[in-house]
């Protein structure tokens, strides 16, 4: 496969393959119906729609779409929706989740059920966010963005993993992974620089397999060649980064923010760790960012 | 050793506190003769004169000063050595316990403020290609990450001494696997990673390795693990006291091993041998201490 390098380059893959099944959860609104019809228009998905008939009828009128397109599961109220969303897909019956007019707290909760949900024992839920920003030479694979406030070795190596995955499936064979800090140095009192080495020898014993893991690393040194230059920091992950691993939520969600909100950045963001990917878009989220997501959660499906 | 010793016309001057000491004479003796080393013993004179003839028939061989108190001959001792009227301080009969007080005395020791105290052994086999440097055999049972850090500093700079430009690091543990629950496999990716960013001299560095990975490069190949130090490891770093006084009392023991030790973090060398060491190891252990406190090699 060849290698993606632009967030478009997605749609030619997902059309010569197969389509993966989506289900929307309470996908009541006209910004969920449209953002998954313009996937399957697309040939990204084929599309359940789980929530009140009624709802998604008026939206599909509004948005002069022919409701037939969809497979509609009726169910009235939001946390049964979610329930039923997450049982078709352990069912067999869907390949990725959505997240419709359902409140993310009501979507995560039944997400994560012990019983009927969709995470294995031990599986540790986390957030991929693929970025494309136009002075950057490729995509960007950064976590944890959104979910794991403050995460430890252990969840560190589970969200690392998942970038990894991430970057598999988009073609990268050997992905250059930064782990972020603030300095280069191995600054024994700073979590961020301790973990950031632990992890980058794990990789080179081959403990986390798949990537060239790197760190600690600053941002500087991370996405600019000429910097690590100066720095004499010796790794082809310097200036080179496919995915960076940021060391806590903060971090990770102003670099996300800044980049979208200032630098001109589109990206596509997806729940992982559970059974299938989850699209876990908020309502300030573009067409073309919804678009992105449905298209990521696909790949990886 | 000796013969660099003396290629490089070196010679130095070993103040003994409380030099009545059998365990030390012997090996003193031949340092002397040998013409890398000069010896002042302090002590009670009449007893020293006694057991130097005793030891090698001769008591004309060192200056003798008579301080019959022990804590005194110490203290005067190290002077010596504070004031560069001797290069090297050594333990004679006297309490580790005493004598280690007295160089980590703050006012009059020889240990500067903020300096990491830890021992280095040289040990030489008869089945390994090469010395093998072990580190802590003698002084800090459970080192932490920064006074893991200066012990490789030392070991390498002793190595340095030996020649050996880029000393090849080995950091001990039981599997070559990086585990959270285990602190010294998570210290050791730190070390590396470390020496990687030029926070440590430089040197070939790889940890946690096993000894097989560390000393024999079969067993790297066997077990296919790519690690630079490649079963030629001129430096073995252990994560514990125990671990390393085990590994070298074990290779004296049943590995034919003679060894030089020397205290480590002192501003001048400071010899502390143990009784039950073979005469060569503590014939050496002179000699290093000979070669250490020489600032130009």
């Amino acid at each position: 496969m060849v290698m993606i390098t632009k967030l478009d380059q997605m749609f030619d893959v997902l059309r010569e393959k197969p389509s993966k099944h989506l289900v929307a959860a309470y996908a009541n609104d006209r910004h969920t119906v449209a953002a998954v019809e313009m996937a399957r228009s697309m040939g990204l998905v084929e599309a359940t729609l789980v929530g009140d008939r009624d709802a998604i009828q008026k939206s599909c009128k509004e948005e002069k779409i022919d409701p037939s397109v969809f497979n509609i599961v009726h169910e009235k109220e939001d946390m049964q929706a979610a329930r039923t969303a997450v049982d078709l897909i352990n069912e067999g019956r869907g390949d990725l989740l959505m997240k419709g007019l359902v409140s993310s707290d009501k979507y995560m909760r039944a997400i994560l059920d012990k019983e009927n949900g969709l995470m294995d024992p031990g599986a540790i839920l986390t957030h991929v966010t693929v970025m494309e920003i136009p002075s950057y030479h490729k995509l960007l694979i950064v976590g944890d963005v959104a979910i794991i406030p403050l995460p430890g070795l252990k969840e560190k190596t589970a969200i690392l993993k998942e970038l990894i995955k991430t970057a598999h499936r988009l073609g990268n064979e050997n992905p250059k992974v930064a782990v972020l800090a603030a300095t280069e140095q191995v600054l024994p009192k700073i979590p961020a620089c301790v973990d950031a080495a632990i992890l980058s020898k794990m990789a080179s014993r081959g403990q986390i397999k798949g990537a060239i893991v790197e760190g600690p690393l600053a941002l500087d040194v991370i996405v600019d060649k000429e910097s690590a230059r100066i720095k004499k920091v010796n790794s082809e992950v310097a200036g080179d980064a496919d995915c960076i691993l940021f060391p806590n939520i903060e971090s990770g969600n102003a670099f996300y923010k800044f980049n979208t909100k200032l630098a001109g950045g589109e990206l596509s963001a997806i729940v992982v760790g559970g059974r299938v990917p989850a699209v876990l878009s908020s309502r300030g989220d573009s067409a073309r960012t919804k678009l992105y997501s449905i298209a990521l959660a696909a790949m990886m499906a | 050793m000796a013969d660099h010793l003396l290629k490089k016309k070196i010679r130095k001057t070993i103040a003994v506190a409380v030099a009545e000491d059998p365990n030390t004479m012997g090996a003193l003796f031949r340092a002397v003769q040998a013409g890398f080393a000069r010896a002042v013993f302090l002590g009670k004179a009449a007893r020293i004169r006694e057991l130097a003839l005793e030891e090698t028939g001769r008591d004309d061989w060192f200056i003798l000063e008579d301080v019959p108190a022990e804590k005194e001959a110490v203290y005067r001792a190290m002077n010596m050595v504070r004031e560069g009227e001797a290069d090297v301080l050594m333990k004679g009969l006297v309490g580790t316990d005493l004598f280690l007080r007295a160089v980590l005395d703050k006012e009059k020791g020889l240990l500067p403020p903020d300096t990491v105290m830890s021992y280095v052994c040289a040990i030489q086999l008869p089945r390994y290609p090469k010395l093998l440097f072990v580190t802590d055999t003698a002084v800090l049972p459970y080192p932490d990450l920064k006074q893991k850090a200066a012990m490789l500093r030392y070991a390498v700079n002793m190595a340095r001494r030996f020649g050996i430009g880029q000393p090849r690091v080995a950091l001990i543990g039981a599997s070559e696997k990086i585990s959270e629950n285990i602190h010294t496999s998570t210290d050791a990716a730190l070390l590396c990673k470390m020496v990687e960013r030029g926070q440590l001299p430089e040197c070939v560095i790889d940890g946690p390795l096993d000894i097989f990975l560390a000393c024999d490069p079969e067993s790297v190949r066997i077990k296919g693990v790519h690690t630079p130090v490649n079963g030629e490891a001129d430096i073995l770093l252990f994560p514990t006291l125990e671990a390393c006084n085990a590994f070298y009392k074990g290779l004296m023991l049943f590995g034919g091993g003679e060894l030089a030790g020397l205290i480590q973090g002192t501003t001048k060398p400071v010899v502390v041998m143990s009784r039950s060491e073979s005469p060569a190891s503590k014939y050496y252990c002179v000699a290093l201490s000979c070669l250490m406190a020489e600032e130009n090699t």
